[in-house]
């Protein structure tokens, strides 16, 4: 299978859909002339023309709101946000109108709308602009929340949430854009169905559960610990809503340990979501109670060590694994 | 000078009894024949009456305690008095309390398999090898473990843990299994039983007794079963006749069927027996058990003198025993000494059965179902009315010629009901 990065995959997503659908279009800002802010939209304006891929100007509870009405009236819009820190001016588009109108309208409405964009911290961009954004919107009924940490599920995926009749959050990452992995070739069409976890390591001492950015330090976390014995089955939902709880379950029972990574804040989120069905579902099956690990309870420091410190690392995804596994 | 009060034998068959409500409080004053309390027994619940004057000064006995006769259950005596003495007495004699609690332990195992606290066991080897634990600490064990502990039948009170706060944890089962560590008992072959327990439950008084009897009747009495398929279309009509002359009252097929086969026991008395110890005890009077289902159970309480009531009055002393039944309100003495039983499934589409003999009586009738079929009338087939009735014998006293001779006369009054006028 051939390799390519995150950000080819995200394009050749919504290149294939703009491709076979006319009523697909991309919005936001630098999506076109200046050929993306992290050049995922790169070439889509000379293919597509002004019309279909749109620059915006800097005002994103206005191109959020104009979205959903593009949805609302036949179109199928895709808006990019520059980051998902900046999606909280469109917080109230999103929650009050994308998430509301099928049911308010009683039907008469779809929104078959996806927001896009990377999220979470990007090395030093501080505070203001570190975001996991995730606990905010799986926290609300009316849309689906997509967190794919490979090219493959994020190429798989985007095209099903494009497809997708109801708004869509699409979570990519900053530090995600470079990833290089296997992704099928251009005339092997793949869509990856919402609410379906993938195994990414099979083990049989702890799961791990682990989505979006934090997969990549779980995995290592797993190498590591390996070497001393203990063999890890990393787990990713990709989707956080709907959440393949099923599979997790099914893991859990084997290993009968699991910890949960996350890069959002540890209060609450869908990390506490994770454990909470999972204790719920595996209780007579876990052997230690479930551990989790996020960032810390603080704003983003801009210090690259104090940020480090702050992200969940692979010596803090090892220590839980050891703890839940009665492990020195 | 107060006294204990011991339970009394409240029927002559009981050999415990349940309390089942404490009607009293303690401190109330109590008179001779005061309801103290409600008693549940083999065959009903009744009331347990004081035979003291004074003041209820102390209860020993919880409701829901089984206890046989004598087992002291409170304490009689005057406003004030020190009673101290007497308690401990009662203890002594076993009294409500200890007793019954050590039997709810045995029954609770799966209670007690996962949270006991470690018990000095009888053989002080097996003391020694337990793991030390201040006493009064729960055992912390993660759900797995609890889980596998119920699964192996395993005592996690033998169990070390490694893990925090002396958690038991997967790797000490394995260990403890892996080392030959002792199951409660021996495995049971592994039933499907194990995954999800039957829930169990503590057998009312009544479903002791229903046990007691009828596996000993099944044990003891030879039983052999005949059947006759009746044409019923004349007790049809019979019961219609009759309805239709009474305003208030209705009288069933089930009534009916008692007054005919009470009345072809007084025809033809050989069927009318009993088997007691070696002898034959052939009944003068024709007293007929009906079985009535109730909450938990059934009962049988008897229709004395069927033969010479009329179907009407036996149909309203069924109906008010029946009532009576169903709110456990009996005495034992209307439901003993029957000579000879009916039971009636017909009501639930039935169509036959062969019931177990209530001894001492020598035989019993099952009723099935009353049915259209296809019946021959003098040469022509005709729609009509057919019901299987089997009377189960007990051989000892009911030959198989008894018992077919005995239906005959029984089929005579069931087809043409006015044959009993004669």
């Amino acid at each position: 299978m051939r390799e390519i990065r995150y950000r080819e995959a995200v394009r050749e997503a919504i290149r294939e859909e703009m491709e076979a659908d006319e009523r697909v279009f991309l919005m936001g800002e630098e999506v076109g002339h200046y050929q993306g802010a992290y050049k995922v939209s790169e070439g889509l304006l000379s293919q597509f023309g002004e019309k279909r891929v749109i620059d915006t100007p800097i005002a994103e509870a206005g191109f959020a709101g104009i979205g959903i009405g593009a949805a609302m009236t036949g179109l199928r819009p895709i808006i990019e946000f520059m980051t998902w820190n900046f999606s909280f001016v469109a917080f109230d588009q999103i929650i009050s109108n994308a998430a509301k109108i099928r049911q308010m309208s009683g039907g008469t409405f779809d929104v078959p709308i996806v927001f896009r964009g990377p999220n979470g911290a990007a090395k030093q961009v501080a505070s203001q602009h570190s975001h996991s954004v995730d606990p905010f919107y799986t926290n609300i009924p009316g849309i689906f929340v997509v967190m794919p940490a490979t090219p493959r599920d994020a190429k798989g995926l985007l095209k099903t949430a494009i497809r997708c009749q109801d708004p869509v959050i699409f979570l990519e990452g900053e530090t995600l854009y470079n990833v290089k992995g296997e992704v099928p070739e251009l005339d092997e069409e793949e869509l990856i169905p919402f609410g379906k976890g993938r195994i990414g390591r099979e083990g049989k001492d702890c799961t791990i559960v682990a989505f979006g950015r934090p997969y990549y330090e779980a995995m290592q976390a797993a190498e590591k610990l390996a070497a001393d014995g203990i063999e890890c089955e990393i787990v990713d939902p990709r989707t956080l809503r709907p959440l393949d709880i099923e599979l997790l379950v099914e893991s859990v029972k084997k290993t009968h340990r699991c910890v949960v990574v996350h890069e959002h804040w540890p209060y609450g989120g869908p990390g506490a979501e994770i454990v909470d069905q999972i204790q719920r579902e595996a209780f007579d099956w876990l052997d230690a109670p479930i551990h989790r690990v996020g960032s810390l309870d603080v704003p983003m420091p801009y210090a690259s060590n104090l940020e480090n410190f702050v992200l969940p690392t692979v010596e803090r995804i090892s220590d839980a694994v050891r703890r839940v596994s009665y492990a020195k | 000078m107060a006294k204990i009060v011991g339970l009394p034998k409240l029927s002559p068959t009981m050999e415990e009894g349940t309390l089942a409500k404490w009607v009293a409080k303690e401190g109330d004053t109590i008179d001779v024949d005061d309801l103290l309390a409600e008693v549940e027994t083999d065959k009903a619940t009744m009331e347990f009456r004081s035979f003291d004057k004074g003041v209820l000064l102390k209860i020993l006995a919880e409701e829901g305690e089984t206890l046989e006769p004598d087992t002291p259950v409170a304490i009689i005596g005057e406003k004030g008095e020190d009673i101290a003495a007497l308690i401990e007495e009662a203890k002594s004699a076993g009294g409500g309390g200890s007793e019954s609690k050590s039997e709810s332990k045995s029954d609770s195992k799966s209670e007690s398999e996962s949270e006991s606290e470690p018990k000095s066991e009888p053989e002080p080897k097996a003391e020694t090898q337990k793991p030390k634990r201040p006493s009064g600490d729960r055992i912390f064990a993660s759900p797995l473990v609890r889980k596998t502990a119920r699964e192996e039948d395993v005592d996690l009170a033998d169990v070390k843990g490694s893990g925090p706060h002396g958690r038991i944890i997967k790797r000490d089962l394995d260990a403890y299994l892996e080392g030959g560590g002792a199951k409660r008992q021996a495995p049971s072959g592994g039933s499907g039983w194990e995954r999800k327990p039957p829930v169990v439950e503590k057998a009312s008084q009544m479903r002791k007794a229903i046990a007691r009897r009828l596996t000993e009747s099944k044990q003891t009495v030879p039983h052999f079963y005949l059947t006759i398929d009746v044409d019923a279309s004349g007790l049809v009509a019979t019961r219609k006749e009759m309805n239709a002359n009474l305003v208030d009252e209705k009288v069933s097929f089930n009534d009916l069927v008692i007054k005919a086969a009470a009345m072809a026991l007084r025809r033809f008395p050989r069927a009318n027996a009993s088997w007691v110890d070696g002898e034959i005890h052939w009944h003068q009077v024709v007293d007929i058990s009906v079985a009535v289902a109730v909450q938990d159970g059934l009962v049988t309480p008897v229709v004395r003198d069927a033969d010479r009531k009329g179907v009407l009055a036996i149909s309203m002393e069924v109906r008010e025993l029946a009532a009576r039944a169903r709110d456990k309100k009996l005495k034992p003495e209307e439901m003993q000494n029957g000579t000879f039983s009916i039971s009636n499934l017909g009501m639930y589409g039935v169509q036959e059965f062969a019931a177990v003999i209530n001894p001492p009586e020598g035989a019993l009738l099952a009723v099935g179902a009353l049915r259209d079929a296809p019946t021959v009338r003098d040469g022509q087939l005709v729609a009509g009315k057919k019901m299987k009735v089997t009377l189960s014998c007990d051989h000892r006293v009911v030959d198989g010629a008894v018992g077919a001779q005995y239906l005959q006369h029984l089929q005579r009054f069931l087809e043409t009901p006015s044959t009993m006028l004669l």
